[in-house]
């Protein structure tokens, strides 16, 4: 049984090719197939610019052609994760923070570049990407918003340290709902 | 689990409150699918619960289909209505939800498939023995007049790959025909690498008639009248009514025959509706394309036969009954609707945006208003211009151009340049009020207007 590759090894694929040369890279190890590329379409959202426009994008897994291409610009990562229906679709407690402005508390949150449902961890199980209390760098991993079944890792976009997280484990979340608090000065 | 389905909204502005009306009026629980920009629109209040999708533009939010499927998922949906344009005839977001066991307020999507492309389209209509246009293949350029007048004059060369309007020329006369072939096959070789070239008739005073269709999915079909929308300004309606004013009882059932066939050949599901040219100087009528959607103009279908085809697409795709009558041809009154854009007619059309300082609609009998906005609105920048849809009902033709008139001079929505202007206008034509008018007529017209004025 070929070795498959553990998150942190695609992330450090990820942040190799940032600060290569290279405009993209395809890596194979066993059964997983990685592509990687600098040059697709950026996120370009005012609200969210700069924030994943400069990640690379991710295909892992199983690539089957139904599902490529499906998010487009979005970096994306599949990975074999349960979907918890259940809870996706329970979310009325947080419908109501989703109504406020994706772009409020300028500085001090960190809000969904997406629609989906949110994990804290790379897979069940699994430690947490960040915990509170902990320094963040604006390419840090802080969770993974799946939608359709398609894992996209989310980045902190500032530097900082993480004072909350707003959202729980596998909670549905709205584009634009804050999903932790940020303290940029510290 | 609750008995209450939730229905899945996945649009914006009129469509969506009107959607939303429907979901309503079957006990159905409406939510909304919002960009940022909409989620506190009237659409948004007027639904349970709205969930944001995405970024303001619609190609962020509104054309995403794995984010609208996300949001049904949330939902808790049990059917999403994409209303017209956006994703509504994409098999892609109908194929996702078809995964989630949601179901498609639309037809099936091989019937999109079938449809979507213009050359299937014209094979199903073939297999349902619908009229097409007259078209051929050219084999040889320098050998053409003989297939010049099987087709008749005027017709169009076209380049087979060309597209978006390119590589189409138009010829009056076989010396024409004799001169262009070779040059539009040597240009087609040179734009598109290909110089295949098919001749096609042209119909320079055409109507726009099309059939409202309604089927049960087993191959069975409701038909709901015709309606003219000739009124157009590149090829965008502005003025469309029911039923189609001045057909013979022979075209009309060579029209409504057509449908229920295509209706049939497709088994087609849910509301949909048939195009055709209808000539104005020869007896052609031409199949142009199935629409399979609801369409903007569909309420001058309903308030002339007094039916719901929202309420009865839900209710159809919920597995109910869609509860609709059987109809004669023509209906029992007649309607006219006029689209109030955010356009200046006077500056070329030009969009524009903002807010809605005064806004004041008439009242009366038989008038009706689709619309999002409201006094105070800010129209955003980032969708189609449409406002608001003016519908009037009268018992016939000429009262309801008298009371569409009326309506027009009564509306007041401060704030924004409309397209009202263009509406007095065309409304106090006489070519509009004789009825009939082709395609063609609205450009020249009211160009001529404006130079009259300076």
């Amino acid at each position: 049984m070929a070795e498959q590759p553990s998150w942190r090894d695609v992330l450090d694929l990820i942040s190799q090719l940032n600060e290569s040369d290279y405009e993209s890279a395809s890596v194979q190890v066993g059964d997983v197939s990685i592509r990687l590329s600098k040059t697709d379409a950026v996120f370009d959202t005012p609200e969210t610019a700069g924030r994943v426009g400069a990640q690379p994008r991710i295909e892992t897994g199983f690539d089957t052609p139904a599902t490529a291409g499906r998010v487009g610009a979005q970096p994306r990562i599949e990975t074999g994760f349960d979907t918890p229906t259940a809870s996706a679709t329970q979310p009325a407690a947080t419908a109501a923070s989703a109504t406020q402005p994706a772009t409020a508390a300028m500085g001090d949150t960190i809000d969904a570049p997406m629609i989906g449902v949110f994990y804290r961890r790379p897979s069940p199980g699994a430690a947490p990407f960040v915990e509170p209390g902990q320094r963040v760098e604006a390419d840090t991993t802080i969770g993974i918003i799946e939608i359709m079944k398609l894992m996209n890792p989310i980045v902190a976009g500032k530097a900082g340290v993480i004072t909350d997280f707003l959202v729980t484990d596998a909670d549905a979340v709205e584009f634009g709902q804050p999903l932790a608090t940020i303290n940029t000065s510290a | 689990m609750s008995d209450v389905p939730v229905i899945l909204v996945a649009n914006r502005g009129e469509i969506a409150m009107r959607i939303i009306a429907a979901a309503r009026r079957i006990g159905a629980s409406p939510v909304l699918a919002a960009s940022v920009a909409d989620k506190d629109s009237p659409a948004a209040r007027a639904a349970d619960r709205v969930i944001v999708i995405g970024a303001s533009p619609a190609n962020q939010s509104y054309l995403k289909p794995e984010q609208v499927a996300q949001a049904a998922v949330m939902a808790g949906a049990a059917a999403v209505h994409p209303g017209y344009g956006f994703l509504s005839e994409q098999p892609a977001l109908c194929e996702l939800l078809e995964e989630e066991g949601i179901a498609w307020v639309g037809p099936r999507p091989e019937t999109l498939r079938a449809v979507g492309d213009k050359g299937s389209a014209r094979q199903v209509a073939i297999d349902a023995g619908v009229p097409v246009g007259a078209g051929v293949e050219i084999d040889d350029p320098t050998n053409v007049v003989a297939l010049g007048e099987q087709i008749g004059y005027p017709l169009l060369i076209k380049a087979i790959h060309g597209g978006g309007g390119r590589g189409i020329r138009l010829v009056t006369n076989p010396e024409e025909l004799v001169e262009l072939a070779p040059q539009a096959e040597a240009e087609a070789v040179a734009a598109f690498g290909n110089g295949a070239l098919y001749l096609e008739r042209y119909y320079g005073r055409a109507r726009h008639v099309e059939v409202q269709v309604f089927g049960d999915g087993e191959g069975n079909a409701w038909i709901f009248g015709d309606r003219d929308c000739s009124v157009q300004r590149r090829h965008q309606k502005l003025i469309e009514e029911c039923p189609a004013p001045g057909l013979s009882e022979e075209r009309r059932a060579l029209l409504h025959d057509s449908s229920r066939a295509l209706v049939k050949v497709l088994r087609y599901r849910g509301a949909g509706t048939v195009e055709f040219l209808v000539d104005t100087e020869s007896e052609d009528v031409i199949f142009l394309e199935v629409n399979a959607r609801i369409q903007v103009e569909h309420p001058v279908t309903e308030e002339a036969f007094g039916v719901d085809l929202v309420a009865a697409q839900l209710r159809l795709a919920l597995g109910l009954d869609p509860e609709l009558p059987e109809v004669g041809p023509v209906p029992p009154a007649a309607v006219i609707e006029m689209r109030i854009n955010a356009e200046d007619p006077h500056a070329d059309f030009q969009p524009n945006s903002g807010d809605i300082t005064r806004l004041v609609w008439p009242k009366g009998p038989g008038i009706r208003i689709d619309t999002q906005i409201e006094e105070g609105y800010r129209f955003p920048p980032f969708y189609d211009s449409l406002m608001a849809k003016l519908i009037v009902r009268a018992h016939n033709r000429d009262a309801a151009v008298a009371a569409a008139t009326a309506a027009v001079h009564n509306v007041t929505i401060d704030g924004l340049k409309t397209t009202l202007p263009m509406h007095a206008y065309v409304l106090a034509h006489p070519d509009f009020i004789a009825g009939g008018i082709p395609t063609s007529w609205f450009g020249p017209v009211w160009e001529a207007r404006k130079e009259s004025l300076t």
